[in-house]
């Protein structure tokens, strides 16, 4: 059968109610607003709950309360609304609540822009609100793969306890593609949800092996062509598709190319650098200053790869074509572009 | 790997035009997406989507963005900024009805002009301007066949519940499709 044409925002919303989602509040704000504008009316057809809240704090509260009493319950908005809601999230983090979070950002500090962009990497995957907790992170790089991710987000947030961030782009989310929807799961609910209690030795010592098991068990990523790959380049949601044109073109003309695209942001894939040794690693990020570009540091140095140089091409408010890393990548060959570390 | 960018203003069917084609696309099981202007452009001003379509099944579609067109549709004269975004040898389908006739083309473009306002009224479907382009860009990139092509257009609207205006919008293609 045809894959279906679905618009990014609409697909992952649709998934959200077939992988269980019960419950949803959330806040207008471009460039996710479709995300609620169906639900809207899909929720109510098939007997769940939509609510539209009157401020985004609103809306992240009705879900710390929906999640504590076992519903499995989403919210959604992009970068200035997710900052709203830290505040509840670091709460539902610090309660154990199973709930899932997705941000389809847009550009920007403060306001910000209306352009696609990876800007919330640091604050998603450094949990963002007060506190020492972390959100598992997951980023598509295409409709079906968000769809895949939405589908089981609740099975991962309630597995773990633990609240999951879906980080999609404004591109993915306005964009169409074909994409097969999975069936409706049956929804089993959790029931009320036993919190780890206030802070105090008790808390810490469940909280340490929560977040020891996040670590070990959820890295995911994908390797194209890393294991003889001189130069690596690391990418994830829609670089890494430019990024994917890019090796291709490269190893077409010889070079030996490879490409790491993180699945999930946190836990962050270490374990793909393990082994290779590039003499470069190059992240493309949609970005001012370079985000993901620390986190590859800090991997090629848990690697063991030795002193490897890392790059960051960060193309600002415009998502690099493939003109932009393959430019990027002959001054780092020629070494007339500075390694950021 | 095939790119087309379906250009113009707001209100032209450009969009509808652009996802005419992912449509075909998805129904041959070919991998596609769907890409539109994305921002203020939308309201009123310059307005395009670029479409692109694997030609063998499984081809897996990189980056999505604007790069190298292998076809054109141009509605008004602003979206031949886009031309630097196609191949050499592009296909390049311009309405004469909303672009100079003196406009200075690249060498390396196979262009076309079509007047799709006067085709489409002729065929008394005003809206179907976008389908006029779309036949005769069919026609001249050999895309699909043209009963395959109608075929699947048909199947198109009939998908958003419009197929009673299938017989308008058959002739607003033909007369595209027989224009150039």
């Amino acid at each position: 059968m045809a894959k279906e044409l679905l618009k990014g925002n609409e697909a992952l919303a649709e998934a959200a109610l077939r992988g269980g989602c019960t419950f949803y509040s959330g806040y207008p704000i471009t460039p996710q607003t479709e995300v609620m504008e169906y639900l809207s009316d899909r929720m109510p057809e098939i007997g769940r709950t939509f609510i539209q809240a009157e401020s985004e704090i609103a809306a992240i509260s009705q879900v710390m309360g929906a999640a504590w009493t076992g519903e499995k319950a989403l919210t959604s908005s992009s970068g200035p609304g997710v900052s709203l809601k830290q505040e509840g999230i670091s709460y539902i983090a610090h309660n154990n609540f199973p709930c899932v979070i997705l941000n389809v950002c847009r550009w920007g500090n403060g306001l910000g822009s209306l352009d696609s962009a990876q800007t919330d990497y640091n604050r998603e995957t450094r949990g963002g609100g007060q506190g020492d907790y972390r959100c598992i992170v997951m980023a598509p790089a295409s409709i079906q793969e968000g769809v895949d991710m939405m589908y089981d987000a609740y099975d991962v947030a309630e597995e773990y306890h633990n609240p999951v961030v879906i980080l999609t782009e404004a591109m993915l989310g306005q964009m169409i593609e074909g994409v097969n929807l999975p069936e409706f799961k049956p929804v089993k609910k959790l029931g009320l949800i036993r919190p780890y209690g206030r802070a105090g030795k008790d808390y810490m010592e469940k909280y340490a092996v929560h977040y020891n098991r996040m670590v070990d068990e959820l890295e995911r990523w994908e390797s194209i062509q890393t294991e003889d790959a001189d130069y690596v380049l690391v990418a994830f949601g829609m670089p890494s598709r430019v990024c994917t044109d890019v090796v291709s073109i490269l190893r077409g003309k010889g070079e030996k190319v490879g490409l790491i695209r993180p699945i999930n942001l946190w836990p962050f894939p270490f374990k793909a650098f393990e082994g290779i040794r590039p003499k470069a690693f190059i992240t493309v990020e949609t970005n001012e200053t370079g985000q993901l570009v620390d986190d590859v540091a800090i991997a090629a140095k848990k690697s063991g790869a030795g002193d490897v140089p890392v790059y960051c091409l960060a193309t600002h408010h415009e998502c690099a074509d493939e003109e932009a890393v393959l430019d990027y990548f002959e001054k780092v060959k020629s070494g007339s572009v500075k390694e950021r570390y | 790997m095939k790119e087309i960018i379906f250009a113009g203003f707001g209100g032209q069917g450009v969009l509808t035009g652009g996802l005419i084609l992912s449509f075909m696309a998805a129904e041959k099981d070919l991998e596609t997406t769907w890409m539109p202007a994305y921002g203020a452009t939308m309201r009123g001003g310059k307005a395009n989507c670029v479409v692109k379509m694997g030609e063998v099944g499984g081809e897996r579609i990189g980056n999505p963005l604007m790069g190298h067109a292998d076809a054109l549709i141009a509605m008004n004269e602003p979206s031949l900024d886009y031309l630097g975004k196609t191949k050499k040898g592009a296909v390049v389908i311009v309405n004469s009805h909303g672009v100079d006739e003196n406009y200075e083309y690249p060498s390396d473009k196979k262009v076309y002009k079509v007047d799709s306002v006067e085709l489409a009224e002729k065929v008394s479907n005003e809206q179907g301007q976008n389908l006029v382009m779309l036949g005769a860009m069919m026609k001249v990139t050999e895309l699909y066949p043209k009963d395959e092509a109608i075929d699947l257009m048909c199947k198109f609207f009939a998908s958003k519940g419009k197929e009673k205006y299938n017989e308008k919008n058959i002739a607003a293609f033909l007369a595209g499709y027989d224009a150039v």
